[in-house]
C-alpha cells in the first residue's frame, strides 16, 4: 500500500500517453464505473471492415443449441449474418466449403500473461511483476506487446481470445480481455478492464503462482505462517475498505484529492468489474466469500485445486471458478487425480467452470488442458463451454462471443475435428470476422529448415 | 465384480475380481490404496521376478504394438512376467488370470527417457565435471510421484543428474515396481549411462550467485567445450596408463617365470592410482557407457558431436534437444538419438528457437525420437504429449506411439526387453479406457512383468475421496460456509 502510495505520487502527473489517448477518444476513467461489456463495445473493432464470408457444409458446434450439420455460418461486417443448415451463401461471399469440418466459437483462455511476457529467463522481456503489494491501478492493457511471437503460436489451437493480467502482491492489477490477432492493443482489446486480479493469503508454499503478498512460505514456520496469512488478510481487508470509503465519498460528490490507486477500486467495490482471486485451498475460498458479503464484491475464483470441497457452496452462491492449469500436480497427500478431476465435480454441481492456462507460451495447450478433465469425469460439451461461452458470460461478453449464434462477433474456428483431441488441427480462424494467419515463428523455422538440403 | 470403467461404466467380466484378489495382492491392496505411505522397508514379496509358471492373459483388447501395427481385437498372454503371445487368434491356457479389457486399448508401458524421480538429489555442482557421482546411490522410492506416474502409464524411466554441470554423473535406469524396496526398482541388465550438459544451465548464465559465491568454471559454451576435451584427454591419457599398466605387469610376471631360471627380477609395476571419474569416462571411450546429453542449441550439439568422434565415443542421444530439427542430418549420421519436449519453448533464450515439429522433423530426417517429460507432471501425461507429433509435423500414430516406447527404449538401450508388444518382451503394459489419443481416454491399469502396479478400481481417486467423505458426516449446509452472508 506505502508503495503504491509513493508510486503514484510520483507518478500522478505521468498518466500514460495511452491513457490520455484512450480518454480523448471516450473511453477515459470516468467510463470506468460502468459494465465492462459496454466499455468494451465502444473499444471494439476499429478497423476498416472485414469481408463477406460463408463456410458451408460444415457441422457447426453453436454451444448453445444443438449441432447444426451440413450448415452454413455467414460472416459479414465482423459479424456472424446467419446460421443454419438452410442458409444460403450471399453472391458476394467468399465460400469455404467446409465439407467434413467443424465450426466452433474461439477458445478463451481465462487466464495468461500473453503480450507481457516473451523469454521467461530473459529479465528485459518480463513485464508482468509490479513491486508493491497494490497496485490495482495497473493495467495490463497498456503493456500488451502485439508483436510478441508467443502470440500467433497461440492462435494455432484455436485459442482466439485471452484474459491477460499483471500477477504478484496481494492486488495485482487489472486484467484484460484480449483478441489473439491485431496491430494493435486497441484494435486486440476485448474487454481493456476485464477483472481486478488480487490473490488471498494462504500458508505454505508462500502464496503459490503469482507471490501471494509477502511470500517466504516455504521458509516460514506454521506460526510465522499463520501471522503473515492474518496480516496479509487484514491489509487485504483495510485496502477494501479504503476503497470502500472512497468510493462512497466520490459517490457523495465530496471534494477530494483523486487517488488513481482507489479510482481503479471503485468499479470492483460496485460490483461492476469482477474481482479475480487467486485461491486454491477452502480456507481461502472462504475468506474470500467472507470478503465479497463485507464488501457485496463480485468474485471470480482462480486456480481453486481444492474448490471441489466447497463445489455445492460455490454453486449455491453463483461463483465461478476459473480452473487449471490441469497440468499441474496435487500434494502428496492429496487423490492422485485431484487437479484433472476438480472442473468435473465443480460442473457438476453446477458451478460455471472456465479453463485457463496460467501461462503464455503454453496457452496453446488450453483445449489438452481441459480434456485431460474430460478423461477424469468433465463432460466434454462442457469442457468446450468452459471454453467459449462460460467465459464469454464470467467476462461480461456474452453478448458477443463465446457461441455461433447470429449478430455475434464473428470469432470462431474451423477444425478436422473435436478442439479437445490433440490431433485435430484447426484449418482456418476469423477474429472480429477477419481471417486470421497461421503462420507464425514455429511454423516460418519449420518450413525453413525442413528444406534445408540433405547431407 | 469390479468396474474397471469408473464413469465411464464399462465393465469387466468377473474374472477381474479374481485377478483383484490374487494377481495384484501387492500392489493393489497394499498400494494402490494407500499410496502416501512409505513403501515397507522389508517385504517378503518383494522380488523384482515374478514367481514362475504364472499365466495373464489381456483379452478383448485393441492392442497398439507399437513394433507392429494395431491388432483390432487381440489377447496377450503373459507367462513368467513375459509376453508369451500375441494375436486375435490367441488361445487362453486353463488357470490363466483372465484381465477382459473388454474394447480398451493396450499399449506397450510408457518410458520416460528424462525423469528425476526417486532421487534425492541430482547435482553435485561444486564443480562442473562430476562423473563420479551415481544416481544409484541416491535412489529413493518412497515418493508419491512413483505411484502417479504409474497412473499415467508409465512403466520405466531414465533417471539421470541434473544440468548444472558439463558432466553430471552416472545415470539409472528404473522400471517403477512402486512398493517395493529400493533395489528393486532398479532395472536390471539396463546399460550403464551418463548426463552430459550443454548451454545455458552449465554456464549458469541463468543463476543469480550468492553474494561472495564465486562464479565456477566454465562460464561460456567455449569452455565447455574446451573442458570437455581436457576431461577426455586425461581419460585418454589415464586408460594409456593402465593399458601400460597390465603390458608391464604381463611382462613382468613372464620375467618373474624367467627370474627362477635364474634372470635378474625387475621391480614389480605399480597400478596407476584409481580415479573414480576417469574411469567412467573411459567407459565412455570404450563404448560401454551410454551418453545422454543435455542441449538446446544447434551449435553446442555439433560441438559435442565433434568431441566424440575426436575422441572416438558416440552420443547415444541428446536429450531437450530443442534445435536437433536443425543438425538432424548430423544426429542420424553419428548416429544419435534425439529425445525432446513436445512443446515447451520460451522459457530461456536457448528454448526460443523451439518448435513443436522438432520431433516429426527430427524422425523424418532419420533420427530415432522420443518425447521426454523431464517433470514428474509431465511424465503423467506423455501419451498426450507423443500425440503431438502427429499434430505438429505430422507423425503417424505408430510412430508418434513409438516416441513414448520403443524408441525411448532405445534411448534406454533396452530395446529388447521392453517397449513394444513382442514375444519375448517384458510384459510392461497400459490399459487405457480408450484410444491413448483421444482426449477423453485414461490409464484405467499399468502392468509390469505382467504385475498391475497401477489399477484405478482401487485407486483412491477424488470420486472416491469424494464418497467416503460423504459416507462419513453430513454435508456442510450451504448457508454455513462462507460465513456472515
Amino acid at each position: 500500500m506505502k508503495t503504491a502510495a509513493r508510486r503514484l505520487g510520483g507518478l500522478a502527473a505521468g498518466i500514460s500517453v495511452w491513457r490520455l489517448a484512450m480518454t480523448a477518444s471516450g473511453v477515459g476513467l470516468f467510463l470506468a464505473a460502468q459494465p465492462p461489456s459496454r466499455l468494451a463495445a465502444q473499444v471494439g473493432p476499429t478497423q476498416r471492415a472485414a469481408g463477406t464470408y460463408a463456410i458451408t457444409n460444415a457441422t457447426i458446434v453453436p454451444v448453445v443449441g444443438d449441432r447444426i450439420l451440413r450448415g452454413t455460418v455467414v460472416i459479414q461486417n465482423g459479424r456472424i449474418a446467419a446460421v443454419g443448415a438452410n442458409v444460403q451463401a450471399p453472391a458476394d461471399a467468399t465460400v469455404i466449403d467446409a465439407a467434413g469440418l467443424f465450426v466452433y466459437p474461439g477458445l478463451i483462455d481465462s487466464g495468461t500473461q500473453l503480450g507481457l511476457t516473451e523469454i521467461g529467463s530473459v529479465a528485459g522481456g518480463e513485464d508482468q511483476l509490479e513491486l508493491g503489494d497494490f497496485n490495482p491501478q495497473d493495467e495490463a492493457l497498456s503493456a500488451v506487446n502485439p508483436a510478441s511471437e508467443l502470440i500467433a503460436t497461440v492462435r494455432v489451437n484455436g485459442i482466439t481470445t485471452a484474459i491477460t493480467a499483471p500477477r504478484g502482491g496481494q492486488v495485482s492489477g487489472q486484467a484484460a480481455l484480449i483478441d489473439l490477432f491485431g496491430w494493435t492493443r486497441r484494435e486486440m482489446a476485448v474487454v481493456p478492464r476485464a477483472g481486478m486480479v488480487m490473490t488471498y493469503p494462504r500458508t505454505g508454499g508462500g502464496g503459490g503462482f503469482g507471490g501471494g503478498g509477502g511470500g517466504g512460505g516455504a521458509q516460514q514456520t506454521p506460526e510465522q505462517q499463520r501471522e503473515r496469512v492474518q496480516r496479509e488478510a487484514r491489509a487485504l481487508r483495510e485496502y477494501l475498505s479504503r476503497a470502500r470509503a472512497y468510493a462512497e465519498a466520490k459517490a457523495r460528490g465530496g471534494q477530494m484529492e483523486s487517488n488513481l490507486a482507489m479510482e481503479a477500486m471503485v468499479p470492483v467495490i460496485r460490483g461492476e468489474m469482477p474481482a479475480v482471486f487467486d485461491v486454491e485451498t477452502a480456507d481461502q475460498i472462504r475468506g474470500v466469500l467472507q470478503l465479497a458479503d463485507s464488501f457485496r464484491l463480485r468474485v471470480v475464483l482462480r486456480g481453486a485445486t481444492y474448490a471441489w470441497q466447497l463445489a455445492d457452496t460455490l454453486a449455491a452462491r453463483r461463483v465461478p471458478v476459473i480452473v487449471g492449469p490441469t497440468t499441474s500436480t496435487p500434494a502428496a497427500t492429496d487423490p492422485y487425480d485431484m487437479i484433472y478431476a476438480n472442473p468435473g465435480v465443480l460442473a457438476r454441481a453446477g458451478v460455471t467452470i472456465a479453463f485457463r492456462t496460467n501461462s503464455a507460451s503454453d496457452s496453446r495447450n488450453l483445449p489438452y488442458n481441459a480434456a485431460l478433465s474430460t478423461a477424469y469425469g468433465l463432460d466434454p460439451d462442457e469442457a468446450i463451454r468452459a471454453m467459449t461461452i462460460n467465459p464469454a458470460r464470467i467476462w461480461g461478453v456474452a453478448d458477443r462471443l463465446g457461441s455461433i449464434e447470429v449478430g455475434k462477433v464473428a470469432t470462431l474456428i474451423v477444425t478436422t475435428g473435436d478442439p479437445l483431441d490433440v490431433r485435430t488441427t484447426v484449418r482456418h480462424m476469423f477474429v472480429r470476422g477477419i481471417p486470421a494467419p497461421f503462420n507464425d515463428r514455429h511454423t516460418r523455422m519449420y518450413e525453413a529448415w525442413r528444406a534445408r538440403p540433405r547431407n | 465384480m469390479k468396474n474397471l470403467g469408473g464413469t465411464a461404466g464399462r465393465r469387466l467380466s468377473g474374472t477381474v475380481a479374481r485377478c483383484g484378489a490374487t494377481l495384484f495382492v501387492l500392489c493393489a491392496s497394499a498400494v494402490a490404496r494407500l499410496p502416501a505411505q512409505a513403501a515397507p522397508a522389508a517385504n517378503p514379496l518383494a522380488i523384482p521376478v515374478p514367481p514362475a509358471g504364472r499365466l495373464v492373459a489381456i483379452t478383448n483388447a485393441t492392442i497398439m504394438t507399437a513394433s507392429h501395427g494395431t491388432i483390432p481385437r487381440g489377447t496377450i498372454l503373459i507367462r513368467d512376467g513375459r509376453i508369451a503371445e500375441v494375436g486375435p487368434n490367441v488361445q487362453v491356457p486353463a488357470g490363466a488370470q483372465v484381465i477382459d479389457a473388454n474394447g480398451r486399448f493396450v499399449t506397450p508401458g510408457i518410458i520416460d527417457a528424462h525423469s528425476h524421480s526417486a532421487a534425492e538429489a541430482i547435482n553435485e555442482g561444486t564443480q562442473s565435471v562430476t562423473a563420479e557421482v551415481r544416481m544409484e546411490d541416491v535412489l529413493r522410492v518412497d515418493g508419491i510421484s512413483l505411484y502417479r506416474q504409474l497412473a499415467g502409464g508409465v512403466t520405466s524411466a531414465l533417471v539421470l543428474h541434473g544440468s548444472a554441470n558439463t558432466i553430471g554423473g552416472q545415470s539409472m535406469t528404473i522400471k517403477l515396481r512402486y512398493g517395493l524396496p529400493a533395489e528393486s526398482l532398479l532395472f536390471a541388465g539396463a546399460p550403464p549411462g551418463i548426463k552430459f550438459a550443454l548451454g545455458e544451465n552449465v554456464r549458469q548464465s541463468n543463476v543469480n550467485l550468492q553474494p561472495g559465491r564465486e562464479p565456477r568454471y566454465p562460464r561460456s559454451r567455449m569452455g565447455v567445450d574446451a573442458l570437455l576435451r581436457e576431461r577426455f584427454t586425461s581419460a585418454r591419457e589415464y586408460r594409456g596408463r593402465w593399458q601400460q599398466f597390465r603390458t608391464d605387469s604381463a611382462a613382468w610376471a613372464r620375467a618373474r617365470t624367467a627370474a627362477r631360471r635364474g634372470a635378474a627380477i625387475l621391480p614389480e609395476p605399480m597400478p596407476p592410482a584409481r580415479d573414480l571419474e576417469l574411469d567412467a569416462l573411459v567407459e565412455v571411450i570404450e563404448g560401454r557407457r551410454l551418453v545422454h546429453a543435455h542441449s538446446y542449441r544447434s551449435d553446442e550439439i555439433n560441438m559435442l558431436l565433434d568431441v566424440a568422434r575426436d575422441f572416438g565415443f558416440r552420443v547415444n542421444d541428446f536429450t531437450h534437444v530443442l534445435e536437433g530439427y536443425r543438425v538432424a542430418d548430423e544426429m542420424a549420421a553419428a548416429g544419435s538419438g534425439g529425445s525432446t519436449f513436445a512443446d515447451m519453448w520460451a522459457y530461456k533464450l536457448e528454448a526460443y528457437d523451439a518448435i513443436p515439429h522438432n520431433a516429426a522433423l527430427m524422425a523424418e530426417r532419420g533420427v530415432v525420437v522420443s518425447i521426454n517429460s523431464d517433470s514428474d507432471e509431465r511424465a503423467r501425461r506423455l501419451y498426450q504429449e507423443a500425440a503431438k507429433a502427429m499434430h505438429y509435423g505430422g507423425a503417424s500414430e505408430e510412430e508418434a506411439l513409438r516416441m513414448i516406447t520403443l524408441n525411448a527404449a532405445r534411448h534406454l538401450g533396452v530395446q529388447d526387453r521392453t517397449g513394444s508388444i513382442d514375444v519375448g518382451k517384458d510384459a510392461d503394459l497400459v490399459i487405457f479406457s480408450g484410444h491413448p489419443f483421444a482426449p477423453t481416454s485414461r490409464v484405467d491399469m499399468t502392468l509390469i512383468d505382467g504385475r498391475v502396479f497401477f489399477d484405478r478400481t482401487t485407486a483412491p481417486t477424488l470420486e472416491w475421496l469424494i464418497q467416503q467423505q460423504r459416507e462419513q458426516r453430513p454435508r456442510p449446509r450451504v448457508a454455513s460456509e462462507g460465513g456472515a452472508r
